[in-house]
């Protein structure tokens, strides 16, 4: 059991970049300073990784702390999974006393009812974020640490950011484990899903910033601070002037949460000049179209101050943190003008 | 030997007709390249005596010169430059004066009559009601909910705080048409805000935002008292301050003292209402087996902290320990 714990320990070192090793040892606290100071950082990841095992065997390092420093590693860098949102719902009013305790108890003996081969460990941080590290075993073999699920909760919220990974067939007990410890009803997955946890916080808690209207503190208007080079006239200031406005009022000021992409799944009917007739039925076109960008929403926002798309953006682009999706499914618009439908114009064909 | 002689011979010959030459130039005047005596006052080491030494001398000489020439040139440049500017700032004075009395007599044209100094202009009338704009728009924001007009309806903005420190804002933008509706807020997700909306938002809106605003200041002001409480009495605290997102239950350990002998408690404060910052139960519980002893204390600890504010609460229990001992 102990080469087991120690092996992956060790594996989990060597996913840390060289410079931070350190770091993340301290916020562990197994090993003392003085131990710490016995490695040589000099070396290759490989060799540091090593020593740390060696530190370890020699100061018997069980289960819990390799599950912790695995919690400590994805709280550090939680953007190499992929995390998505589940929104929970509850019909009672009645005030929540929210106890870590008794949530811990709850969960860990629901998950342990339907499967006793799982390792689960909790860890709490300032920001009333609960890490809960699942791994999961079958229930004729041992929990297999290297297939683990996350899951980030905030107390008395209804929102829960799981990254399974890859045993999707768990993802039920799971779902039922959370609603059950966090006195919740029922649990659905929102069509939400990013890298970066953070922002994906930041969408569900409203934490961004909305640029909302107030007489005080009183807002400066913000007027397009450009090099003042004399020598360069604006022909189309006030169109620039326009375009700066409007795409304010659609993003606001601050930055934008960090998206990877955005999915459109078309559901409408193809329209083309009648005397073509390019479909003999008179289906929907099904159409997929996918926004990838390393920062989905930044790029959306200097589109129009590029000039390669109009402003304002359509609706379809802008709504992405008001409606928390990115998931987006479009359907005929039922309207009593044939052929109206939502259009998202592009001057160019372009990447974002 | 000769040769040496000879060189020798040679500069006393010069600095001999040097001398001379210098007595010629008149009494009392310093020669203007003082030969003999430059030779020595500067402490130069000059590669040798004789013509070459002569010629070194003569060359640093003329370098100096030349230094100090340059230095005087650059001087003038820069006072021609000065100058020149005092000019330009000169003719901009007076284009600027030029154009102050040619407005000052078109005002006297238009209005018929010089503006009584003793009134107020009409600039700084303006400047004074604006300041007192900004002082009322100010006073709003203080009281705690302002609002402002949006196009499609109202976006107010409630500033919560506790005994008297300002903290967090936070906004509801309101749809007025068709119905009354949250377009998109600020607010907390685990503040009930669909619940208070879905009771009073279609009826009273100002009941809506009293209510809300009463969550929003309660829930600040217990967080507040947990951040005093971590921040001023964490080496009175063993261990952390257990808590949780809307900050209605905290739980916490500390150790008492009674006979010289010390004793841990372990506190449970819940806040049954949410709009209230002190807790409605204040839960003491010792080792079994102590109670017998520490009731008395333990009753007046949960009494102090149900009345009082969560840091000043433990202040008192803190310095009422210490005055015991």
């Amino acid at each position: 059991m102990d080469e087991v714990i120690v092996e992956y320990i060790r594996r989990t070192v060597l996913k840390i970049p060289r410079d931070e090793i350190m770091a993340v040892l301290q916020k562990w606290g197994f090993l003392s300073e003085a131990q710490l100071q016995t490695i040589n950082f000099r070396q290759t990841k490989e060799g540091i990784s090593h020593s740390v095992a060696q530190l370890c065997e020699e100061s018997s390092a069980d289960l819990k702390q390799a599950a912790l420093l695995d919690i400590i590693y994805n709280h550090i860098y939680p953007n190499k999974r992929v995390w998505s949102v589940y929104h929970m719902n509850k019909t009672g009013e009645e005030t929540d006393f929210f106890d870590f305790r008794d949530f811990k108890k709850k969960f860990r003996r629901q998950i342990q009812s339907a499967l006793i081969n799982v390792t689960i460990n909790f860890r709490e941080y300032e920001d009333n974020a609960i890490w809960i590290r699942i791994a999961w075993g079958t229930p004729y073999t041992k929990p297999n640490q290297y297939k683990t699920s996350y899951v980030v909760y905030h107390s008395q919220t209804p929102y829960v950011f799981i990254s399974a990974s890859v045993l999707r067939s768990n993802l039920p007990l799971l779902c039922q484990a959370m609603v059950v410890a966090s006195n919740y009803h029922d649990i659905h997955e929102m069509e939400l899903r990013s890298h970066c946890l953070n922002s994906l916080k930041d969408i569900v808690f409203k934490r961004y910033s909305q640029n909302f209207q107030t007489n005080y503190p009183l807002q400066e208007r913000n007027v397009l601070t450009e090099n003042v080079d004399l020598r360069i006239n604006d022909e189309n200031r006030s169109e620039k002037e326009r375009i700066y406005r409007l795409n304010q009022e659609s993003f606001g000021n601050g930055p934008q949460p960090k998206l990877d992409f955005a999915q459109y799944k078309l559901e409408t009917m193809f329209k083309s000049d009648p005397k073509w007739d390019v479909l003999e039925k008179k289906e929907p076109f099904r159409c997929l179209v996918k926004f990838s960008s390393p920062h989905l929403l930044e790029s959306l926002k200097s589109l129009a101050p590029a000039g390669l798309a109009d402003a304002p953006l359509s609706p379809l682009l802008t709504c992405i943190p008001q409606k928390a999706r990115n998931y987006f499914k479009i359907r005929e618009k039922k309207s009593l003008h044939p052929g109206s439908f939502m259009q998202i114009t592009f001057k160019d064909h372009c990447r974002v | 030997m000769e040769e040496e002689h000879n060189s020798n011979e040679k500069e006393n010959a010069l600095c001999g007709r040097s001398l001379t030459a210098a007595s010629r130039d008149g009494g009392g005047r310093m020669p203007a390249a003082p030969l003999a005596q430059g030779k020595v006052e500067r402490g130069k080491v000059y590669s040798g005596d004789g013509v070459l030494g002569y010629l070194e001398m003569l060359e640093a000489q003329a370098h100096e010169l030349g230094l100090k020439q340059e230095e005087k040139e650059q001087q003038e440049k820069k006072l021609d430059r000065l100058k020149a500017r005092v000019q330009e700032l000169r003719a901009r004075r007076d284009e600027l004066r030029a154009k102050v009395e040619l407005q000052e007599k078109r005002l006297l044209d238009k209005e018929g009559v010089m503006a009584d100094p003793a009134q107020p202009s009409a600039q700084t009338v303006l400047e004074w009601k604006v300041k007192s704009l900004k002082a009322m728009l100010q006073v709003f924001y203080l009281t705690g909910i302002s609002g402002k007009l949006t196009k499609q309806g109202v976006c107010f903005c409630i500033s919560t705080a506790y005994e008297g420190t300002y903290l967090d804002s936070y906004y509801v933008d309101l749809l007025i048409k068709p119905l009354v509706k949250i377009q998109r807020h600020s607010v907390p997700v685990f503040i009930p805000l669909e619940q208070i909306a879905k009771k009073y938002l279609q009826t009273d809106i100002r009941r809506f935002l009293s209510v809300l605003s009463d969550h929003l200041n309660a829930y600040v002001g217990r967080r507040h008292q947990a951040d005093q409480l971590e921040e001023h009495f964490s080496d009175h605290i063993d261990g952390t301050l257990q808590r949780n997102s809307l900050c209605n239950l905290l739980v916490f350990n500390y150790t008492v003292s009674s006979n010289s002998k010390t004793f841990p408690f372990n506190v449970r404060l819940l806040y049954g209402d949410l709009c209230c910052s002190l807790p409605t139960e204040a839960i003491i519980s010792c080792t079994p087996g102590t109670l017998p002893l520490l009731a008395e204390m333990a009753a007046a600890h949960s009494n102090a902290f149900r009345h009082m504010a969560l840091h000043k609460a433990f202040d008192s229990l803190i310095n009422a320990k210490e005055s015991q001992n």
